[in-house]
């Protein structure tokens, strides 16, 4: 049985959700503002979290940061707002995931479901130029032995880069293997996460040098 | 025809109005010089004819047989010959005039006690003959005067006036040519501004700058009528917009709970399970014509922000038509690029050109029998794509108003078929305008509609 928590502030929409996540078989914790979601989530550690942007008091994007600075969570942000700035700026403080208002019950369940049921990747150790990436165990050491802090979709990402051997995988590639999604494909999902990455792998990520922009195709890992 | 050119016009104001001006002043300056210089010649002549009448006249009386030298040293003096005709003979022959020269009618009206003058031209040249009766002795002098200096000056005269009138006209010309540049920028900046402002740009204004007060004054009112207009959309396409917000949240509600009812279906009556099944039809319509009214009141504002990518368009017509395929659970569609095309990059918003495919293919799918292929191909500046389906066409009157927002095409009156929000291909045109592009509806080889989307190539290195 998988826990769930909705921050949201209408109660109309928050009863839907409970109603139909509840319906699926989820247990759910819903909050209508971001701090009582936060303090729900520290004492119920949910496996997924979907969070509305507009909200009294901190808004969305301050309550995945706090959600993100404890824990590895898929966060799905529901939002009214889609305008690619809001999009951007919802995966840059550390959502996994974008659905905009009103949204296709079927579509968020079907994305809620694919963040719970990641597998492990086949991907073995590998070194990207002081870094040593250990995917058994999840993390990424830098040379010294510190671990450097990546999220479950930017750790994906980055090991099914590497588990195809320097071969070229576009954005539709990655949507399917790193969010398991088969057509709700939206293409700033990827090239955000790509870009958080490379600010925490690359020595200049301006002119990355391991993950790769392919002209017209997608992205590669150079090892 | 050719367009009315201000111009145009102008120059040809200036330029003729000079040319007519300075060829009629030279025209009047040649013919009073010519005047004056001919009658001074006249008069000039004339005296020395009468003075030199007098001389054949007492040399005849004096000494006849000195007659010959005298009329000899004359014409070596002067550039006149003189010619004594008496007793109806010639007395005397000239090297520099033939007695031929003189006509029998003036030597007769001579001999009848008349002085004459007459102006002659003969081997090339001109002459003024004058003729002095001395009745006493029943002879006739006549004088004829070579022209040749006042011809050359009045040529002279006409060489200098000609060319003064043709510089006064180049010069005309030429300021015609300032003036109307000067008198119609402000005019071509305006016509620029406002098809700047016709195409989405809406921030053009015309700059007040140093102009003539005019000018400043169309450009000031040119603004302050730009700056309103925009203010008004502005602030209808917000409108529009705040009315699709508000609806999403109730709708969200509404989708949400029609899940749930869809999975508690099975403890329904039949008449539950059909309300049920006609509530989600038309919900999902009512959802996808609230998302499309958003999304056309924003691109209305010219709010839309658009992410304008420089993309290969192969992969993009290829990647875009197979997520709309899986995205509206429609058969794949074969996508054709020409080998020419296959370099090409475009600039696009990547979501909104899924969208754009999206609609296309729906619309096929919907109302056409489907799609039957996605053709790539480029041409000398852009690239076209075609999408064609296997439906009856659209008719010819209806290629243009099917683009219209809300337009209910003949095929469509069907209530069965008339499940669009009817806003589709609006936000299809309005992407694609914003693109740059255009799109227009044709008929394909087989009989059925080409949405034809014409993209500018774009250079540069692709993302």
């Amino acid at each position: 049985m998988s826990r769930i928590l909705i921050v949201e502030d209408d109660d109309h929409i928050r009863s839907a959700l409970r109603l139909m996540f509840e319906g699926e078989g989820f247990d759910v914790d819903d909050a209508p503002s971001g701090e009582v979601g936060v303090a729900l989530f520290n004492r119920m550690r949910s496996d997924v979290a979907i969070v509305d942007l507009m909200l009294p008091g901190i808004s969305g994007f301050d309550t995945c940061q706090a959600l993100r600075s404890t824990s590895d969570v898929p966060i799905v942000i529901v939002s009214a707002r889609d305008e690619t700035a809001d999009v951007v700026l919802g995966l840059e403080s550390g959502a996994d995931d974008y659905v905009t208002k009103p949204f296709v019950p079927a579509e968020l369940l079907a994305r809620v479901r694919a963040h719970l049921r990641r597998r492990p990747t086949s991907a073995g150790s590998f070194t990207l130029g002081r870094l040593r990436v250990i995917p058994d165990e999840g993390v990424v050491r830098d040379h010294d032995g510190t671990e450097l802090h990546l999220t479950s979709t930017e750790f994906r990402l980055l090991t099914d880069l590497a588990s195809v051997n320097g071969k070229v995988l576009s954005r539709e590639d990655l949507l399917e293997r790193v969010w398991g999604y088969d057509y709700f494909g939206d293409s700033r999902l990827v090239d955000v996460h790509i870009r958080r990455l490379r600010m925490k792998i690359e020595p200049d990520p301006a002119n990355p040098s391991f993950l790769v922009t392919v002209r017209g195709a997608g992205y590669k890992l150079v090892l | 025809m050719l367009r009315r050119s201000l111009r145009l016009r102008l120059v040809f104001t200036f330029g003729v109005g000079a040319l007519l001006l300075s060829s009629l002043f030279a025209s009047l300056t040649y013919f009073s010089v010519q005047r004056l210089l001919v009658d001074n010649q006249q008069q000039t002549d004339l005296r020395e004819t009468f003075a030199n009448a007098a001389l054949v006249r007492s040399t005849l009386y004096s000494s006849p047989p000195a007659l010959g030298a005298l009329l000899n040293s004359i014409e070596a003096a002067t550039n006149s010959s003189v010619l004594v005709h008496t007793h109806h003979q010639w007395l005397s022959t000239s090297h520099g005039a033939a007695t031929s020269d003189v006509s029998e009618e003036i030597v007769h009206a001579v001999d009848n006690g008349q002085v004459l003058h007459q102006t002659i031209s003969t081997r090339g040249e001109l002459f003024f003959i004058v003729g002095v009766p001395i009745p006493a002795v029943e002879t006739q002098v006549f004088e004829v005067f070579r022209l040749y200096r006042l011809e050359h000056s009045l040529k002279t005269l006409a060489l200098v006036l000609g060319l003064g009138a043709l510089v006064t006209s180049v010069i005309g010309f030429g300021g015609g040519l300032w003036v109307s540049r000067r008198a119609v920028r402000p005019l071509l900046n305006v016509s620029r501004a406002a098809a700047a402002i016709a195409d989405g740009e809406l921030t053009t204004r015309l700059l007040v700058g140093q102009a003539d007060q005019e000018v400043q004054q169309l450009t000031e009112s040119f603004n302050t009528m730009v700056s309103r207009l925009v203010a008004r959309m502005e602030r209808d396409a917000r409108f529009a917009s705040d009315v699709s917000h508000e609806l999403r949240s109730p709708l969200t509600t509404l989708t949400t709970t029609v899940s749930v009812l869809e999975q508690h279906r099975d403890e329904l009556s039949p008449a539950g399970r059909e309300s049920l099944d006609l509530l989600a039809a038309d919900l999902s319509i009512f959802q996808s014509l609230v998302d499309d009214l958003l999304e056309i009141a924003r691109s209305d504002a010219g709010s839309l922000a658009h992410v304008i990518e420089i993309v290969p368009v192969a992969e993009l017509v290829r990647q875009s038509t197979r997520s709309a395929a899986q995205r509206l659970r429609i058969a794949e569609v074969p996508v054709e690029v020409s080998e020419a095309a296959s370099a090409l990059n475009v600039g696009v918003d990547r979501r909104r050109f899924e969208r754009v495919m999206a609609n296309l293919l729906g619309n096929a799918a919907h109302y056409a029998g489907g799609a039957t292929a996605v053709r790539v191909e480029s041409t000398n500046s852009h690239v076209t794509i075609d999408v064609d389906d296997a439906g009856p066409g659209v008719p010819a009157d209806e290629r243009e108003s099917i683009f219209q927002r809300f337009f209910r095409g003949r095929a469509a009156h069907d209530r069965s078929l008339a499940r669009g929000t009817g806003l589709g291909l609006a936000l299809v045109r309005d992407h694609v305008a914003a693109f740059g592009g255009t799109i227009v509806v044709l008929e394909s080889p087989e009989g059925g509609a080409r949405f034809q989307l014409e993209l500018p190539r774009r250079e540069g290195d692709a993302e």
